[in-house]
């Protein structure tokens, strides 16, 4: 059979050019939802079997862990979820659930990790690392004092120093499009061409890099024969599309565990297989489906085995499959297909889930069907995010994808170097006391002057606080230019940069935590009387604000000028130091679940929040002080500019379905208007959650009442019984947006 | 011109189509037995604002007022500022923005009510009671004047929802449906919707903090079950009708 038989060709003949593929290839679908299919007998008994497993899983925490081989594409033989039912094949290690270890990026993670569920990481693995310098080690061999010190006492932190980055989407359609032996000829071509140019230190690592490459490529097609699949050739039908698609992603989160590994954009891609084969009488509509759903199903069982401190931040076991869906083509031809249908249809087939964490990659264009279908599932399943791409297509064109929560990248042109986070909130605590922690009274940044007791001036405290932010800033592009070039050198990411261009573009993403903390704490100095107050040690950890001050979160542009003005100084601050090989500094505004670490990490601040409180997840208004109504709250976020926060700028919304309006149809269309009314305002991000309070209190108090309770938090989906009590309870503080 | 505003709410949704911009007026000419905001009844209080400054707020908010959205004036009672709205939905009607009234009709119908409910796109009329008795004893007032606004409504062809609330141990009975049908009688042909609300308790606090009296304390909320009950029985009669 033909691969390629009735595709349009184009400049993809030529080159590799998935972009032009798709957009020559693809047919946009304008009908509802109608068509889709139910689970089949099989998807039901499959997914029966893997919701024992989920549930054995939940009870012990993890459902087992191999502590004797250390993860890579070729260290485990060949698994099944049921082997005589799977449609698609392929599981990490030999058994569905099981989590390897992977010591690649620290050894001492690894270790702790399986110490926290009752294992022992074995003697084999422990002496093969014994000699061997991971990225931890390397990055700790040259950080500076003033590093340790600034992610000792929280002002940075959760750096991936002693984890693997993630954030890296390989472009896994190239192996279905043109298979592996054309995409190793490819790389083939370029190391070749690197090998005439001169010898310097950047040409030599990427030549060394290029080598670990096509390598890797190799192994990936050995993995795939494993299974008794020849993927040195391009794929011929759907189902062989989605598998060899499927191997590639599954190789790279064999090779790597870092926090967020994507898998791209790939619905449309796939739709152009599904549609040719039910053109060809090869397929029906129920196998479509029955195909997505065993794609799924693989998808939802994504495992890495990780410690209790890194759960923290990163509650509730996410894996950040986050598959991007939608938006418009360059052309205005909007990019729904019937296969956007079939992935959201899932959630209906095999129940709620928070992986793979699906992203509607929102427009004012896209049909209103599709609009409204994806509001549907919002309110039936709190498992969907969107994401404007309106704001996003003009800087990344229309085939980039989401990484993790809200990071956008071009698919196979584009990697990003993530950087966790700074705790600006902190920052300002620390600008007030003279460069110590308020909490340890250790001196982080550079002596300054500590504001005496009393009423504090904003003028002052902007001046020194911009002062901290200069210094942070520096600091924090200097320790991000170390780790990354460790990483790259260290716990390279093989497999999935072979799925890059090798001249790729590099992102280098800044965050910001404490946000709307740090807005609300400005704008009370500004608006209202702060007076600070000193302990014995003569550091400055409380204060007393008297009088009222406008409060971001609820459209009054007092506290939204601050708050804009936050980012857009740091933004500023950020690009003007070096970055390692030339990334572009992006900014994001996203907490994951770390708002109430960091929270705990932070002194009393001028806003009134008191020592150890929660932040505020990511770019969201304090809880409880957006009280002009869900629509001000939305507006606030909407102000913050994209162009200085590309990183993205993560907002979590939750309405109750009373408010929204009587029954299902109304509760659709307010809800797509609401999503419109907002992007229309060039916001980039929104959660959304469609519930009232009452039932997450319920769940908490007795988790067996809703086993499957999916809710967004930050960026991602978590099953709500997977957080920590702490993390509950912050959830259920937000505001929800009901009325009496 | 200025207008005492009682409170506003971005993401008003059950006042009208799509998505609502509620602004709640200050004062009322009627008082409720059943009041649920006793707190806009005074007719001192609220903050004064300009039109000129509340246009320019909601029109922050044009966005997400597309299919069927705009804007709903209540209260309080709205209408006792027709002039002031009358202002706003000229100046938002600029900008395609659409206006509902959300009135109990307690103003008498003159040329300012007029050209405020002319200019309106919807009106969302309280039938309090079913008879003159009613008003009297639970209002405080007459049906005179919501009974001139609903047939000015109606024969100008305006586009009107009737809403009703139903206590417990009042007018939860069919019976008492019936009389509201009877009152309303040939009118019901240019009413695009009749409503009917629960009685809830959820405003109890507010008489509290007002050291007011509140007449109903002792009465519970009306149950979901019961509202659906009298709102199918109320829907299939007026089918019968029509």
């Amino acid at each position: 059979m033909e691969a390629w038989r009735d595709f349009v060709k184009g400049n993809w003949n030529n080159a590799i050019d998935v972009r032009d593929f798709i957009n020559l290839n693809y047919t946009p679908y304008d009908g509802d939802a109608s068509f889709l299919s139910g689970p089949t007998e099989r998807t039901k008994t499959v997914y029966a079997h893997v919701e024992e497993l989920l549930k054995e899983e939940h009870r012990k925490g993890v459902l087992d862990v191999d502590t004797e081989h250390v993860s890579s594409i070729l260290a485990f033989p060949p698994g099944y979820v049921d082997k005589d039912r799977d449609i698609i094949v392929g599981l990490q290690t030999d058994a569905p659930l099981k989590r390897a270890v992977n010591p690649f990026a620290g050894l001492r993670m690894c270790k702790q990790a399986c110490e926290a569920y009752g294992y022992k990481l074995s003697d084999k693995v422990l002496e093969e690392f014994a000699y061997r310098t991971t990225h931890n080690d390397a990055v700790f061999h040259v950080y500076s004092k003033e590093m340790r010190t600034a992610r000792h006492t929280g002002v940075i932190t959760g750096l991936p120093d002693a984890y693997a980055r993630g954030r890296i989407i390989g472009d896994y359609r190239r192996i279905a499009l043109y298979g592996m032996d054309y995409l190793i000829s490819c790389k083939q071509a370029d190391k070749e061409a690197l090998q005439q140019k001169a010898m310097t230190e950047e040409n030599i690592r990427l030549i060394e890099e290029l080598y670990k490459q096509i390598d890797f490529m190799n192994r990936l097609k050995t993995m795939a024969s494993q299974y008794g699949y020849d993927i040195s050739r391009p794929a011929e039908t759907a189902k062989e599309a989605v598998q060899w698609l499927y191997f590639g992603y599954l190789g790279a989160v064999k090779e790597q565990n870092g926090a967020a590994n994507s898998i791209g954009r790939i619905s449309t891609f796939l739709d152009i297989y599904f549609e040719r084969d039910l053109r060809e009488g090869r397929l029906t509509e129920v196998e479509a489906q029955e195909i997505i759903d065993d794609f799924i199903i693989k998808l939802r069982l994504v495992r890495h085995l990780r410690t209790p401190e890194y759960n923290e931040v990163f509650a509730g076991d996410p894996t950040w499959v986050t598959m991007s869906e939608a938006g418009i083509a360059l052309d205005g031809r909007h990019m729904v297909t019937k296969n956007a249908y079939r992935v959201l249809n899932t959630l209906y087939n095999l129940g709620s889930s928070a992986e793979p964490n699906i992203t509607i990659l929102w427009s004012e264009n896209l049909p209103e069907t599709y609009k409204k279908f994806c509001a549907k599932v919002s309110i039936d399943t709190d498992s969907i995010q969107y994401e404007n791409d309106d704001v996003m297509r003009p800087i990344y064109d229309d085939d980039y994808a989401i990484a993790c929560c809200v990071s956008a990248m071009r698919v196979g042109k584009q990697m990003q170097y993530f950087g966790a986070r700074c705790n600006l909130a902190k920052v300002l605590l620390m600008a007030l006391n003279g460069g110590r922690d308020e909490i340890s009274g250790i001196q982080v940044g550079p002596k300054g002057k500590t504001f005496k007791e009393g009423v504090l001036k904003y003028d002052e405290v902007i001046k020194a606080f911009k002062k901290y932010c200069a210094w942070m800033a520096k600091l924090y592009v200097n320790t991000l230019n170390v780790i990354h070039y460790m990483h790259d050198k260290y716990a390279y990411e093989r497999l999935m940069m072979s799925l890059h261009d090798t001249n790729v573009e590099r992102l280098m993403a800044f965050g910001i935590s404490g946000f709307s903390v740090l807005a609300d704490s400005l704008s009370a100095i500004k608006y209202a009387t702060v007076k600070a107050v000193k302990d014995e040690r003569g550091i400055i950890t409380d204060f007393v604000t008297e009088g009222e001050f406008p409060k971001y979160g609820n459209d009054d542009d007092r506290a939204d000028d601050i708050a804009k003005a936050i980012v857009e100084y740091f933004y500023e601050q950020l690009c003007k130091h070096k970055k390692y090989r030339g990334a572009i500094t992006t900014l994001s505004i996203l907490t994951i679940t770390s708002n109430v670490m960091y929270g705990k990490k932070t002194g009393s601040t001028p806003d009134g929040r008191k020592k150890g409180e929660p932040f505020a997840p990511g770019a969201n208004p304090m809880h409880g002080r957006d009280n002009h109504g869900a629509l001000a709250s939305l507006n606030s976020v909407a102000k913050l500019r994209y162009s200085c926060c590309r990183d993205g700028i993560s907002n979590t919304f939750s309405v109750t379905p009373e408010v929204l309006g009587k029954g299902e149809e109304e509760r659709v269309t307010r809800l797509t208007h609401m999503l419109d009314g907002y992007f229309a305002q060039d916001a980039h991000h929104l959660n959304v959650n469609v519930l009232n309070r009452q039932k997450l209190i319920d769940a908490m108090n007795d988790p067996t009442l809703y086993p499957n309770l999916t809710i967004r938090v930050s960026g991602y989906a978590v099953n709500f019984n997977k957080l920590n009590r702490e993390q509950q309870q912050e959830v259920i503080n937000r505001t929800f947006h009901a009325k009496l | 011109m200025q207008a005492p505003i009682h409170s506003e709410e971005s993401f008003a949704t059950l006042d009208g189509t799509g998505i609502r911009y509620a602004v709640f007026l200050q004062g009322c000419p009627f008082k409720c037995a059943y009041c649920h905001n006793p707190d806009t009844q005074p007719f001192a209080g609220g903050t004064p604002v300009q039109a000129d400054d509340l246009v320019k707020k909601i029109l922050r908010y044009k966005t997400y007022f597309k299919g069927g959205g705009g804007v709903t004036f209540s209260g309080g009672e709205p209408l006792l500022h027709a002039q002031f709205i009358l202002e706003c939905e000229q100046k938002l009607a600029a900008f395609g923005i659409g206006c509902a009234l959300d009135t109990s009709g307690a103003v008498p119908l003159n040329d300012a009510v007029r050209a405020a409910v002319d200019h309106s796109e919807m009106v969302i009329l309280d039938i309090k009671m079913p008879n003159e008795e009613g008003y009297e004893k639970y209002i405080h007032g007459s049906m005179k004047n919501p009974l001139a606004l609903f047939d000015y409504c109606v024969s100008n062809g305006k586009r009107l929802w009737l809403r009703t609330v139903i206590v417990p141990g009042i007018n939860d009975r069919e019976e008492d449906v019936e009389s509201y049908l009877a009152l309303i009688g040939e009118r019901i042909k240019g009413v695009e919707k009749y409503e009917l609300l629960a009685f809830h308790t959820l405003g109890f606090s507010k008489y509290e903090k007002l050291g007011w009296e509140n007449p109903l304390k002792d009465t519970p909320a009306l149950t979901n079950e019961r509202l659906a009950a009298l709102q199918t029985y109320l829907d299939g009669r007026i089918k019968e009708i029509l």
